[in-house]
């Protein structure tokens, strides 16, 4: 990245927006404000914003109507913005296409994290391109088909292999139980989550992974599951 | 096993049901003999003293031990259910005490003599309804019964006795017995304990018949009698086990027609029909064709009519009334398309002399028949109990004698309209005139006044008008043949002029039916009150019966009157008001149960639903209701019943959407709130880490404190996360997200988010075998968690070791967050999980805790159905040794039950 990334913060709180510009912009961040949600699909259409921080709350637009303008003609990463304890609004808007989410309050650590995280998915390949992923020493390549752990061959079902690559290609980005269902097994089969647990479990045996003490992959309660980075 | 004959689900689990039903039913068991005398009351108090030594409590509801010794013996030590007096017309009658044994509600009552009639006065006239109601309050009912009294074999046993018994039950009551406990002795046993006066014998008349009643020949018919329907429901049993079982269907698509009229024999035909039915296990429907003829029919006629549909009815019958003016054509086309494959109809031959002229309903039946089985049951005459009712016959003439004075008066009136034509036209015409006259009088007055009318204008035609007038002679032999068409045209032209006035009337009638329907309907269908309903209900119905009519509207209060004020019933109108409000079955005059209250009072019952009750009181009370009115009585009950139901329903869907409204304000203003005070603390939070970032600008001072700033911002931020999730508990409003987890992602998930506060302390977890997944709301399960864990880390120093440990337990799973601090002040283990009862006052004093984590532990527990209590480590099992017997320990419990179900599906 050459030069500094532009951050769209959709925000009706003119306090939050001043602290995300100092936080923003300590981190050689540009920052682009808008306080309604109109002002927001204009200037994310206009000014190309890199990625997108955006308020559930806001007074003149439902958060989730935003998103699914955004995404009817653009992949930019969207962060929610929102309180704990709506974690059916966070599976919502992760569903309808945003990549992330920060519950208020949080920390300006934790908000420099997830930014980071966002830029580095957006610059990932999209659709059925090989990647390669290496995390504390687990290699995935999806050209050779290959999963190494602690430089051993690790062995997948197809079903293991789908999942933890399907996982890989977001790293760093949490994925609903709806959308790794219906990325594994199919649309129409998002409902059984049964399923995916079994699956999950296995999985993580093979990678010497555990649920206690997450290695490799991390359980959001009451969301979905994400891939360390 | 082919796939016919395997078990059908749906009929097994009805049986089950039919066995044990959610409200469970009292069990019947009837103790069941040929004839009195054979030991039945005997053998049913010797089982009630086997079943109370073992522990049932047994209730003598009535037992005649007809001052036998032996019987009188084992009702001693039984307690005994008082009789209840009746007084009946200045008589007080000793009668059993409904009221009485449904209010002690015994395990087990004795009811002996089911075929009892009731005194009047009673709720109901027989015993045996008496003892429906007890097994409908899940009271066990133990009874005696002969052979006799079954109805079904009723005629049979009068065939072979000669003795016709009055007291009968109905043979789907003896079918629907839980158990038929068959007492037999051989006749002779049963002579030589008569010859010894161990047998009742009424005294008075009734010894001599009993007397006859007891003869050998009768006694071993009887006996077989006995013996064969007791088999016979042996069969019909198993054959219901083998039915649901998939093996031996009954006759697939059997299904029988009565035909029923007026005719004595009719009681004949109900029980061939139904034993017919029995045998082939097929549905049965007794037909009533309401045709004009129903209309010639005398009060007795319809009241016969009327019994016999009730004596099909209780002998499982279904009961319709078709109406129509082509008998034959009419029940053919409404077997075909109900799907009968059989009709049953009486015959009787015609007297010779109309035999050219009358066709049998059975013949018409026969010849138009195409593919139906008709079964012709011949009613020889004499066979006949009740000889046929000669009114029957000569109804159509029997009019009001005022009627016949019409009709001569009309026949004078046409002589004196004939008479100025006299003169100037041919007599031929003024016969025109006489004929007219009679047509007018078979319209108006009926068949037998236009006969008189028609015999009287021949001689009037000839006195007035032939040659010579004024005599009854007449030159012009033509004129026989004038009288000889007048009286056949006159006589045919009346006849079918009375006929088709009589069917005008019918169909007026039945478009009055219509008339009132359909303004009922239309009347309520556009009310929603309930009061405006019962108004509208009252003043539909109140006019064209003349009744008196009240409704009474079930309410959570009990029944509200309506019109408002209508209550002064007296407390015997009101016991059946209240019987059919808490039965929904019809009660009052004209029925079986309290038939002696003025009203008939109907239930408003709609999607098996107890509405309330329809009251209806003739205001003209000595004429009783005729079946066809109360059939169409229950229609009316079930419009009105209907739209109570509407009425109800918008009502509920009002409270509901102020419920949702409510609950959505609720929801508004949480969430409102909780932005609210997040946002100030999102930025100073934001404001707060920035500047630490920047500590290396900034002077120790400053930096010292802000860390202190920044720690009771953390406090704070919890403090209000408590609040709101605490808001969100009581309110009663949390709205779970029941998903499959392993406990361990749950755990593990809420560890890391504990690695912040965690310090130099240690947390780790120890599972004791395989767990199951369970079915929870991961986001509040984490929260349990994690509030567990602060609270244990508030509670330790930097030497703190937490550990969880998960284990299942049955069908549960038990967490335990134990830690190694300071441990619970005795009497703190039930109170730290109320609102605000912080475990640090008694506790240490650090903790930063708010006094809420716990009670939001415990609201979240306790909505997935499990359990959370605190416990000292020095007071569980296994926990000698010092290190770990200090501090404290919080258990839960999650139910697993439907979460394997969920994983088998894998």
């Amino acid at each position: 990245m050459t030069d500094s990334p532009r951050i769209l913060s959709i925000e009706d709180e003119a306090d939050i927006r001043k602290f995300l510009r100092t936080t923003l912009a300590t981190h050689n961040m540009t920052v682009v404000e808008a306080e309604t949600g109109k002002e927001g699909l204009q200037k994310a259409v206009l000014q190309t914003p890199d990625v997108i921080l955006l308020d559930l709350g806001l007074p003149d637009m439902d958060g989730m109507d935003i998103i699914r303008q955004v995404r009817e003609w653009g992949r930019t990463p969207i962060i929610v913005l929102s309180a704990r304890g709506q974690e059916a609004d966070k599976v919502e808007a992760l569903e309808l296409g945003a990549d992330d989410y920060l519950t208020k309050p949080f920390s300006a650590a934790e908000l420099i994290a997830r930014i980071k995280v966002a830029l580095r998915n957006r610059n990932q390949p999209q659709g059925d391109a090989p990647f390669v992923y290496n995390h504390d020493s687990l290699i995935i390549d999806t050209a050779a088909r290959r999963i190494r752990l602690d430089g051993e061959d690790i062995h997948l079902t197809p079903i293991e292999y789908k999942l933890l690559t399907v996982l890989a290609r977001n790293s760093g980005k949490v994925l609903t139980h709806g959308a790794l269902l219906s990325e594994v097994w199919g649309k129409h089969n998002s409902e059984n989550q049964t399923y995916l647990r079994i699956h999950t479990q296995h999985l993580r045996e093979k990678l010497k992974d555990d649920a206690l003490n997450p290695r490799f992959i991390v359980t959001e309660p009451g969301i979905g599951y994400r891939l360390k980075p | 096993m082919t796939p016919d004959k395997r078990p059908n689900p749906d009929r097994l689990l009805e049986l089950v049901r039919n066995e044990s039903s959610e409200f469970p039913r009292g069990h019947l068991k009837i103790f069941f003999g040929s004839s009195a005398g054979v030991g039945k009351t005997f053998a049913m108090l010797t089982e009630a003293r086997r079943r109370q030594s073992e522990g049932k409590d047994v209730l003598i509801g009535v037992v005649e031990h007809h001052g036998r010794s032996e019987t009188a013996a084992l009702v001693e030590g039984l307690p005994v259910l008082p009789l209840q007096e009746i007084d009946h017309r200045g008589v007080k009658v000793r009668e059993f005490d409904l009221d009485g044994a449904l209010a002690r509600k015994p395990p087990l009552i004795l009811m002996d003599e089911f075929a009892h009639t009731n005194a009047p006065g009673s709720r109901h006239p027989k015993r045996w309804q008496d003892v429906e109601e007890l097994l409908d309050n899940g009271i066990d009912v133990y009874t005696t019964l002969n052979v006799q009294h079954l109805e079904s074999v009723n005629d049979q046993v009068a065939k072979l006795t000669g003795i016709w018994v009055k007291e009968t039950v109905p043979d789907t009551i003896f079918e629907s017995a839980d158990e038929i406990a068959l007492v037999d002795i051989p006749s002779d046993e049963l002579l030589k304990r008569l010859a010894d006066g161990k047998v009742y014998v009424a005294e008075g008349a009734n010894k001599r018949a009993a007397e006859n009643f007891f003869k050998k020949t009768n006694l071993l018919a009887l006996r077989e009698l006995a013996l064969r329907r007791t088999a016979e429901r042996v069969d019909a049993q198993s054959d219901e086990l083998n039915a649901a079982m998939g093996q031996n269907e009954a006759q697939v698509g059997q299904k029988i027609m009565l035909l029923i009229g007026p005719d004595p024999l009719s009681t004949r035909l109900i029980r061939h029909a139904k034993r017919m039915a029995t045998r082939g296990r097929a549905p049965w429907y007794a037909v009533y064709l309401q045709s004009d003829r129903h209309e010639q029919l005398d009060e007795k006629g319809r009241t016969r009519v009327e019994q016999y549909l009730r004596l099909a009815e209780n002998l499982g019958a279904q009961i319709v009334r078709l109406s129509g003016a082509r008998p034959a054509q009419d029940i053919l086309a409404y077997a075909q398309q109900n799907g009968f494959t059989r009709i049953v109809v009486g015959y009787r031959r015609p007297k010779w002399w109309l035999r050219p002229f009358q066709s049998t309903l059975a013949q018409a039946l026969i010849e138009a028949s195409d593919g139906m089985e008709i079964t012709v049951v011949h009613g020889a005459t004499g066979q006949a109990r009740a000889p046929l009712q000669p009114v029957d016959a000569l109804r159509p003439f029997l009019a009001r004698p005022l009627d016949y004075g019409l009709a001569t008066a009309a026949v004078a009136l046409c002589t004196l309209i004939a008479f100025p034509f006299r003169d100037h036209t041919p007599s031929n015409n003024l016969a025109m005139i006489y004929l007219t006259g009679v047509v007018v009088v078979a319209a108006r007055l009926g068949l037998g006044p236009s006969i008189l009318a028609s015999m009287l204008s021949i001689p009037a035609f000839n006195f007035f008008f032939t040659d010579p007038y004024y005599t009854f002679n007449f030159y012009d032999t033509y004129y026989y043949v004038t009288f000889a068409f007048m009286l056949v045209t006159s006589l045919v032209v009346g006849s079918l002029t009375a006929r088709l006035s009589r069917h005008a009337r019918l169909v007026s009638n039945r478009e009055r039916e219509t008339q009132i329907l359909y303004g009922l309907t239309r009347g309520l269908s556009n009310e929603r009150s309930v009061e405006m309903i019962c108004a509208v209900a009252i003043k539909h119905l109140s006019g064209p019966f003349s009744l008196d009519v009240t409704v009474f509207v079930q309410t959570l209060n009990g029944l509200q009157t309506y019109p408002v004020g209508a209550a002064s019933q007296d407390m015997r109108e009101m016991g059946a008001v209240n019987w059919v409000a808490a039965n929904g079955l019809m009660a009052g005059r004209d029925t079986d149960t309290m038939p002696s209250a003025r009203g008939l009072y109907l239930p408003l019952q709609a999607e098996s639903e107890n509405l309330g009750v329809l009251g209806l009181t003739a205001r003209n009370a000595t004429q009783p209701f005729s079946g066809a009115e109360i059939l169409q009585f229950e229609a009316f009950a079930s419009l009105i019943a209907g739209a109570l139901q509407r009425a109800r329903r918008s009502e509920q869907a009002a409270e509901a959407k102020v419920e949702s409204e409510n609950e959505k304000l609720r929801n508004v203003l949480l969430s409102s709130l909780s932005h609210d005070l997040r946002t100030p603390l999102t930025v100073m939070n934001g404001s707060v880490s920035l500047l630490l970032r920047m500590r290396k600008e900034l002077p120790r001072k400053a930096v010292d404190e802000l860390t202190g700033l920044w720690s009771q911002l953390g406090r704070l931020q919890k403090f209000v996360g408590n609040l709101l999730d605490m808001a969100a508990i009581t309110s009663g409003h949390m709205k779970l997200n029941f998903q499959p987890y392993m406990i361990q992602e749950i755990i593990g998930a809420a560890i890391g988010r504990a690695q912040a506060t965690k310090g130099a302390r240690t947390l780790r977890t120890q599972i004791s075998g395989e767990l199951p997944m369970v079915r929870i709301d991961g986001g509040l399960i984490e929260q349990v968690f994690i509030n567990l864990i602060e609270n244990a880390f508030q509670h330790t120093d930097d030497n703190g070791e937490i550990v969880i440990y998960v284990e299942k337990d049955a069908d549960r799973l038990r967490v335990r967050v134990s830690d190694n601090g300071t441990g619970l002040k005795e009497g703190e283990e039930a109170r730290i999980f109320e609102q605000f009862q912080k475990g640090q006052t008694l506790r240490s004093d650090r903790s930063g805790g708010t006094g809420l984590g716990l009670a939001i532990c415990r609201g979240i527990v306790q909505a997935h159905g499990g359990m959370i209590y605190a416990k000292n480590n020095r007071s569980l099992p296994g926990q000698s040794d010092a290190r770990s017997s200090a501090g404290a320990s919080f258990i839960f419990t999650l139910p697993i039950a439907t979460a394997t179900a969920a994983s088998e599906e894998i």
